[in-house]
């Protein structure tokens, strides 16, 4: 059966490695072409005018489209095969939403023109609003954060400022899981936070004594996923925000995991204030090899003044800008990551209710199926029901053969999948964390466990060499201490370096 | 909508995990936090409706106007061959490059992205990107403050608004100081004294306003008080313009918009970061390194990771994950289109274009404030009120340019304005601006 897995073989093509575009220059070639000047043609006298043109690559058109189309050729993507990658929700991305995106009409659109001439986009921020609201609830949002960290900065800048307006100054503690993500912790400190780390317990959740311990007067709030980063379910979630909020503490909820609830429980009705969300895993919008995302804000009605401004507002059937008056400022130059927001839009509306109410549900069904053939294979780090991911360790593998959760997801790429989340979270020794998403088939979940049996069995063999994985992909392992040590990071600095073993 | 399931797969999954239905994947869920009815929102609709449905919205937008805005956003001529290729599913649906055997593609991209800004900057180390140029500055300034360990930070007024507003918000303003010194006839004064409290020199090269000026001994003053000094430059005028490199920055920032983003409504964009070797280790973000396999071939890796969050945690130099990399694709796919022919025809068919320009307005009674000093953008003086002017320009066709003051407009012309366009914008204006 043609799936992710065995069946799609290898989908990268490899040969000799393809120069860099500067290696493809020759002098005197050029793609660009330009209208003639139709102004006159007369002297302009500035200083800050050069006399040499610019240090950049010659090359024909053709050789540039061949270029970037052999480079492409030279990457995995989720058009091409499953990525169980644990807290990223790589999901499919419709290709519909890239035709919206695309439309001149929104992608030309100049971000300082009068809100009169932008109707169109402000009705896509406001609309997307309501969505976002309604499924996390939450009251107001701002689109403004480019990303999920940035939504994490805006959450805890606008906790700080709350506190600074009620005079409570003196709350400095930000208390964190052990298992957050390293965005968290980050975040905080870029607030001016103190970080707290609050220990995970045995079954994998939030200590709950611990945390009645750290709790004090100083407390200012609770960063935490729910689903957490174990891909479990904080049950105790409405205790945890009582115990927070009695302490004068707000709760920030970390959207990274919003694709396991959607539908079927809201952040809002669990108790947190704030919540970021990454449009870029749980609304599908495309990674891009890395960014743009988009990370939304929502709160809370009692912290609508705080937000990112300006926001969007509707009034007598129109859109305009509203300023919240104590409005942390502006996280972005301007509107946030307008086209990611929209694409979002689209498939919020393609989804529509039926979708979303379903949404999580199907994330939890394929990752409980996937955890259900995984489990036999590799032991699950923590004995309870998953939601959208879940996370396994090799520590035994790593003990008996000197198989490291490394090892294992650089041989899953000659099996035609991406790796599964390693090392992630820090607390589980070993970790590979997979997320399945909700649309994958069966018969990839079911190759993938396949794939993964057979990887573990090989890995075992005596004659084996763990570092030679993967074997079939344009390259090897690369050597990770060459650019750290030469600074290789500029193709005109360094000459090419011999490996010495 | 997008899951694969039949009715037959869901039987065999159920089966699997011996479940009856959905709902029994949740029971340890406590029953308050349980959705009853599910979500209060529209049903769904087709792509076919959708057309429809998103044209409605499109058509709200004044889209056809012919664009004199600037500020950092710049209707350049975006070519196809930069938007297929930034499009290739390939780049566009992966994810970020951790797994570097199947992210050779994306690497080597971001590499040559890292490598075309340093050439076209003169600078030694850039990042594989981040959000957009306001952002950049703050990030800059963060590593200026992290290098010195001074309290200060000296920044030029002549800077886009919105990007002042960024660096207020991310720049804590209870442990820095920000001092903002004011362009002095749109320069920025060559006489300044720096103080030796700063961390930082901030400064626009071009100006907000347009003018644009040799900042050569400034930047010396201010490196000889050990300040470090991060120029946020225009990158699509460096076909043309001295470069930050050779007035001798140490951090270059720079909206990277006008070279492979489309205008976006001001996003997705990407964010240019460029430094000194010795600035290496405090440098935000992704960085790409050229290394080789085991069996020697070249190959490419996510390098000086030390410095981020997901190892760091709280003592990462900065927050950021997520980056603009499609965008970064982008520009490094517009450059090599471009070629040092190109950048320069686009460089200097816009202040040919821009000059024309200014110069019929005066010709038409009009004044240019900062004429002498700016290149591709500048003020124009209205004569009644730039906000109206703005709007009544909207009805003749034309976006006139950016309110900066009840009495001033900031007006770009990009390579891409014709000089029919520009003759009729100023007769529309003649037209509407009657003081």
């Amino acid at each position: 059966m043609v799936s992710g897995g065995n069946a799609s073989s290898l989908p990268l093509v490899g040969g000799k490695p393809e120069p860099t575009i500067k290696e493809l220059s020759s002098p005197g070639r050029r793609a660009s072409n330009f209208p003639k000047l139709d102004v006159p043609d007369v002297k302009i006298n500035h200083e800050s005018l050069k006399k040499e043109k610019a240090r950049l690559p010659e090359v024909s058109e053709h050789d540039l489209v061949m270029h970037y189309s052999r480079l492409a050729h030279r990457n995995f993507a989720v058009d091409l095969g499953f990525y169980p990658l644990g807290s990223c929700t790589m999901k499919y991305n419709p290709r519909f939403a890239d035709s919206i995106a695309s439309d001149s009409r929104f992608a030309n659109m100049h971000p300082s023109m009068p809100e009169e001439f932008t109707q169109g986009c402000l009705k896509v921020m406001y609309e997307i609003g309501n969505y976002l609201c309604e499924i996390t609830g939450m009251d107001y949002a701002s689109f403004q954060p480019p990303a999920g960290a940035s939504g994490e900065l805006t959450g805890l800048l606008i906790i700080k400022k709350y506190l600074e307006i009620n005079k409570l100054t003196n709350k400095t503690e930000i208390i964190v899981p052990d298992s957050a993500h390293g965005t968290n912790p980050a975040s905080a400190r870029m607030a001016g936070f103190t970080v707290v780390e609050v220990e995970t317990d045995d079954r994998g959740m939030v200590n709950i004594e611990k945390l009645k311990e750290i709790v004090n007067e100083n407390t200012a709030g609770l960063m935490l996923t729910n689903p957490n980063t174990g891909g479990l379910f904080e049950e105790e979630i409405l205790t945890i925000s009582q115990i927070i909020h009695n302490a004068g503490g707000l709760l920030y909820y970390d959207g990274a995991n919003l694709n396991a609830i959607v539908g079927t429980s809201r952040p809002g009705d669990m108790g947190f204030d704030i919540v970021h969300s990454n449009l870029h895993k749980t609304f599908a919008t495309p990674h891009g090899g890395g960014g743009p995302g988009s990370g939304p804000v929502a709160v809370k009605e009692f912290l609508k003044e705080y937000l990112p401004g300006p926001i969007v507002e509707n009034k007598d059937r129109k859109y305009n800008w509203y300023q919240p008056e104590n409005s942390i400022g502006r996280m972005h130059g301007y509107h946030g990551n307008f086209l990611v927001t929209l694409r979002a839009l689209v498939y919020m509306k393609l989804l529509g209710k039926e979708g979303l109410d379903t949404l999580g549900a199907y994330a939890v069904l394929n990752a409980r199926y996937l955890s259900s053939k995984v489990s036999k294979i590799i032991p699950l780090a923590y004995d309870e029901p998953c939601m959208h991911e879940f996370v396994t360790s090799v520590k035994d593998l790593k003990k008996s053969h000197k198989i490291k959760a490394y090892d294992v997801g650089k041989a899953l790429l000659d099996k035609g999948f991406h790796s599964p989340t390693i090392y992630f979270p820090l607390i589980v020794p070993e970790a590979l964390m997979f997320e399945p998403t909700e649309t994958q088939s069966k018969e990839t979940l079911d190759d993938l466990a396949d794939s993964l049996k057979s990887i573990i069995s090989d890995l075992q063999q005596e004659d084996i060499v763990l570092e030679d994985y993967p074997k079939n992909l344009p390259v090897g392992r690369p050597n990770e201490l060459i650019p750290a040590k030469f600074l290789t990071v500029n193709w005109g600095d360094f000459e090419l370096l011999e490996i010495t073993e | 909508m997008f899951v694969p399931h039949s009715e037959l797969d869901l039987k065999k999954m159920f089966d699997e995990l011996s479940i009856n239905s959905l709902d029994d994947l949740f029971t340890h869920i406590p029953d308050a936090l349980l959705l009853e009815n599910g979500l209060d929102l529209p049903e769904s609709i087709s792509e076919l409706e959708s057309i429809d449905y998103f044209n409605d919205i499109a058509a709200r937008n004044k889209s056809d106007l012919v664009c004199f805005a600037g500020g950092g956003h710049y209707d350049v001529y975006l070519p196809q061959t930069v938007k297929s290729l930034t499009m290739r599913p390939e780049f566009m649906t992966s994810y970020t490059p951790y797994q570097a055997e199947i992210s050779q593609g994306i690497l080597q991209v971001l590499f040559e992205f890292q490598s075309l800004v340093c050439d076209l900057t003169d600078m030694e180390l850039a990042n594989a990107s981040l959000y957009d140029g306001a952002t950049s500055i703050a990030e800059a300034i963060s590593v200026a403050i992290n290098k010195t360990k001074r309290e200060g930070v000296t920044i030029s007024s002549g800077l886009n608004p919105n990007s002042k507003e960024v660096i207020n918000t991310l720049i804590d303003k209870n442990k820095f100081n920000l001092n903002y010194v004011e362009l002095d006839n749109y320069l920025f004064p060559s006489d300044y004294d720096f103080d030796e409290s700063q961390a930082a020199f901030v400064v626009s090269y071009p100006h907000y306003e347009g003018s644009c000026q040799d900042l050569t001994e400034l930047v010396t003053k201010a490196k000889d008080k050990g300040i470090v000094t991060i120029c946020y430059v225009d990158p699509s005028m460096l076909g043309v313009l001295t470069t930050p490199g050779q007035m001798g920055f140490d951090i270059i920032v720079a909206e990277g918009q006008s070279l492979g983003s489309p205008l976006s409504f001001g996003g997705p964009t990407v964010g240019w970061f460029a430094t000194k070797k010795e600035f290496a280790r405090l440098v935000p973000g992704r960085l790409i390194g050229e290394s080789r396999d085991k069996d020697n071939n070249k190959s490419y890796v996510m390098t000086l990771r030390a410095r981020e969050q997901d190892i760091r945690r709280e003592k990462a130099s900065s927050n950021i994950c997520t980056n603009q990399t499609l965008n970064a694709i982008g520009s490094a796919i517009h450059l090599s289109w471009l070629g040092p022919e190109g950048l320069y025809d686009m460089g200097y068919h816009s202040i040919q274009k821009a000059n024309y320009m200014k110069k019929s307005l005066i010709k038409n009674g009009y004044v240019i404030p900062n004429d002498d000093s700016s290149l591709r953008e500048f003020l124009l003086e209205v004569k009644t009120n730039a906000s109206e002017v703005i709007n009544k320009m909207g009805d003749k066709g034309f976006l006139a340019g950016i309110y900066y003051d009840d009495k001033h407009v900031l007006v770009a012309v990009t390579e891409k304005r014709k000089k029919t366009e520009i003759d009729d914008y100023i007769e529309a204006l003649q037209e509407i601006d009657n003081g």
